[in-house]
């Protein structure tokens, strides 16, 4: 990257002071290739894009055109490498990141597009409305590829909310709410019929069809209530549906058949902590933070369970430390807030503050942009 | 479209292999070309033509590096790379050749081929309806590869009526290369998945599902009914298996058809496919409150579907409200435009309300759908 500005800087300088015969070539090439976009002669188009952008790198138009001419073509490699040169010669880049985030999941370079996708949502999720679909839909796939299951169901039921039922929909949702960290390309075939009954049934619930989410999801229990995490995805759709002593003998029946499950711990401690009962909120979480130290949720639980029983040093160490795994969450930052204010560090309690807010007027852009709904927002905090 | 593409492929001859020359791209290296690209052009032909594959692939990527929008390099690459199962870098190489030369029916096809070897179902499926709707030449093996796969991925994404028009299609060409029984069990009782995912624990049930509709298909009743009984025997409480055998009982035995439609919709609470039956055989009997219900039930689970539409707009005019079941059939019509049956029933009910002009413009687009079917 160091080696591309000073160049792109002398190339742009001969450029502007070529004679007046080189300007107008470039300018006829320019009038030629918007030309042939717009009238969809795409290979022609990318032909005068290259041209110009040969005589005038840093000419970030071009590279933008060119990146969307070959991303529409599926010639991922090119287009990335074109939307890398707009970025580098563009001081915000926006929706170049996201169109980066999908070129590098096409060539399955799967940490740069987590890292791209991640540019893109820091700058508030910039672009048209159908780069927001595409790429969110891949940002949730490489979030449950992550193991961030409950991150990836909630742009996904954006999704289902704006777009309605699709195939590869379904799948995604299956897959995140099977907990499983795989890809639509590369989980086995064997679980087909799983992930297919989860995702059903996770899309009607996320369209309040609870009726309907039922019928796959009793389908789900007869042919694999056996297996981990089939009891629990019941529970959070019981949970969803309002019904917490369903959810909760669920979770207790994942319990029995994954000893180790922290997620379903985690939920019977929130469920303790709704009735009051924070000793056994607190104690469940331990044991899950002890399973998976690395996981920001159980620190995060076990922080408002020391909250909820005033132990707020502790409880503010604990929240430091789900901070510091998933600095983008916003009720950790929301609860963090409330433990510095009972330890009365009010600096530390507003800046947690202001985090939170700003995660949340972020989020708020792509409720907005996307159309989803505010209800799925709305009330995080508070669990 | 599949109407379009089944008859297509009965149209094939069986008389050829895979034949890349009856289709080759346009540009072959040149003498005036720069004499590296040419060099590497020509050793790449021989190498490729000498069976030294890797060295073929090594020196047609050095050539496109050198000419990138070589169509014929890509080309060669693409099948070189397909050939030796590297499926992720064929694909690569047959996008820019696609890219290149949109109307290359081969393309698309060897394209979407690759794309379901690597799992990129969507995509594939995509590609390779691409490569029917062009036209695949008079490469039959290619063809039936090509028909086999987009069937078996529009039964996994949940198209299954297209899906068994397709592999009946496959069946009456004669080719049985890829075993079909279990493509069409599957998308007889509507389960999306692939072969390969089919649940060990049902691959039975499938298989007679898919015995039984190759038995109808072939007029071979007993044997069908046969299959139906030990079906349901074995597998009593599962879906789909009711409406299988609900939809053949509609036609040879009705009262029994109803039952078990009736039968697959306690199973399967929300299954449209039973009502819009239902609704059907209701109308046929005349008993146009049942034939309402069953017609509004499947509306109202998928609002989307022309059929459900279909079948509220003919009860609607059945039971005198023509204005209403006109507005049903427009909507049937809009979702599903080539569809006659939904243009014949239009026909009527304007002509009932009166109003010529649409009925006689719905009469032309038969005629056209109809020259149109004749055409391919």
């Amino acid at each position: 990257m160091l080696l591309v500005f000073p160049l792109v800087a002398l190339l742009s300088v001969a450029a502007s002071t070529a004679p007046s015969g080189p300007q107008k070539s470039f300018d006829t090439v320019v009038r030629e290739a918007e030309s042939a976009r717009k009238t969809d002669r795409l290979t022609e188009a990318i032909g005068l894009y290259r041209e110009a952008v040969r005589l005038h790198p840093s000419w970030n138009q071009g590279w933008w055109w060119l990146g969307n001419l070959f991303y529409e073509q599926d010639r991922f490699p090119e287009a990335q490498t074109s939307f890398a040169h707009f970025a580098a010669i563009t001081p915000k880049p926006g929706p170049a990141w996201a169109f980066m985030g999908l070129c590098d999941y096409e060539m399955r370079d799967y940490a740069h597009s987590m890292d791209h996708f991640q540019r893109w949502v820091d700058g508030g999720f910039p672009g048209s409305s159908d780069l927001l679909d595409v790429a969110s839909f891949h940002w949730a796939l490489l979030l449950t590829r992550q193991g961030r299951f409950g991150k990836a169901l909630y742009l996904l039921a954006g999704r289902a909310a704006r777009k309605g039922e699709s195939p590869v929909l379904v799948e995604a949702m299956g897959l995140a709410s099977m907990r499983m960290t795989n890809l639509p390309e590369d989980y086995p075939p064997e679980r087909r019929e799983q992930v297919w009954l989860a995702g059903k049934a996770a899309f009607y619930a996320s369209q309040h069809n609870f009726d309907r989410a039922s019928e796959y999801s009793q389908r789900l229990l007869a042919e694999y209530g056996s297996l981990p995490n089939v009891h629990y995805f019941l529970g959070t759709l019981d949970k969803f549906h309002s019904r917490p002593a369903e959810a909760e003998k669920e979770f207790r029946r994942e319990l029995e058949i994954s000893p180790r499950h922290a997620a379903a711990m985690l939920e019977l401690a929130q469920i303790d902590l709704d009735r009051g009962n924070s000793a056994e909120a607190e104690s469940l979480a331990r044991r899950a933070v002890q399973l998976e130290p690395m996981n920001p949720d159980t620190h995060h639980i076990l922080g408002r369970a020391l909250l909820d029983a005033r132990h707020a040093r502790e409880s503010a160490q604990e929240l430091e430390s789900a901070e510091r795994l998933a600095p983008e969450d916003a009720a950790i930052h929301f609860h963090l807030a409330t433990a510095y204010r009972g330890l009365g560090r009010k600096q530390d309690a507003a800046r947690e503050n202001s985090a939170y807010i700003a995660i949340r007027k972020r989020d708020g852009t792509l409720v907005q942009a996307t159309g989803e709904p505010e209800a799925q927002h709305s009330g995080k905090e508070q669990q | 479209m599949i109407a379009i593409v089944a008859s297509a492929l009965l149209a094939l001859t069986s008389s050829f292999t895979l034949q890349v020359s009856a289709a080759q791209p346009r540009s072959a290296p040149r003498a005036s070309d720069a004499g590296s690209f040419e060099q590497l052009a020509v050793a790449a032909t021989q190498a490729r033509e000498q069976n030294r594959d890797d060295a073929a692939i090594h020196m047609y990527r050095q050539a496109l590096k050198l000419k990138p929008d070589w169509d014929e390099g890509l080309w060669y690459l693409g099948t070189l790379l397909y050939e030796k199962d590297d499926d992720r870098e064929a694909c690569e190489a047959l996008r820019h050749f696609v890219a290149l030369d949109s109307k290359a029916g081969y393309g698309w096809a060897l394209l979407g081929m690759s794309e379901f070897q690597v799992r990129e179902y969507p995509r594939a499926l995509d590609h390779l309806q691409q490569s029917l709707v062009i036209g695949l030449g008079d490469n039959r093996k290619m063809a039936v590869k090509v028909y086999y796969l987009t069937a078996i991925l529009l039964v996994r994404s949940e198209q299954f009526d297209d899906g068994m028009s397709l592999l009946f299609s496959l069946a009456a060409s004669g080719d049985t290369t890829p075993p079909l029984v279990e493509p069409l069990g599957l998308a007889a009782l509507r389960m999306p998945f692939l072969p390969a995912e089919i649940p060990a624990d049902r691959r039975e049930m499938v298989r007679m599902a898919g015995a039984a509709a190759v038995a109808l298909k072939a007029q071979r009743y007993a044997e069908a009914e046969r299959l139906f009984s030990e079906l349901e025997a074995a597998y009593p409480d599962q879906p789909g298996v009711h409406f299988l055998i609900g939809a053949y009982s509609l036609g040879a035995h009705p009262d029994d058809g109803i039952k078990e439609m009736r039968r697959e919709i306690e199973i399967s609470p929300s299954h449209v496919p039973a009502r819009i039956r239902l609704a059907e055989e209701y109308l046929k009997r005349q008993d146009m409150d049942r034939a309402f219900s069953f017609a509004q039930e499947a509306l109202k689970l998928a609002p989307d579907d022309p059929l459900a539409h279909l079948v509220l707009g003919e009860t609607l005019v059945a039971k005198g409200d023509i204005a209403g079941g006109i507005l049903q059939l427009e909507t049937a019509r809009d979702h599903s435009p080539e569809a006659v049956r939904i243009r014949w029933d239009l026909v009527r009910a304007y002509t009932a309300a009166g109003r010529g002009q649409e009925a006689s413009r719905e009469k032309s687009e038969i005629e056209r759908l109809s020259n149109q079917n004749a055409v391919h």
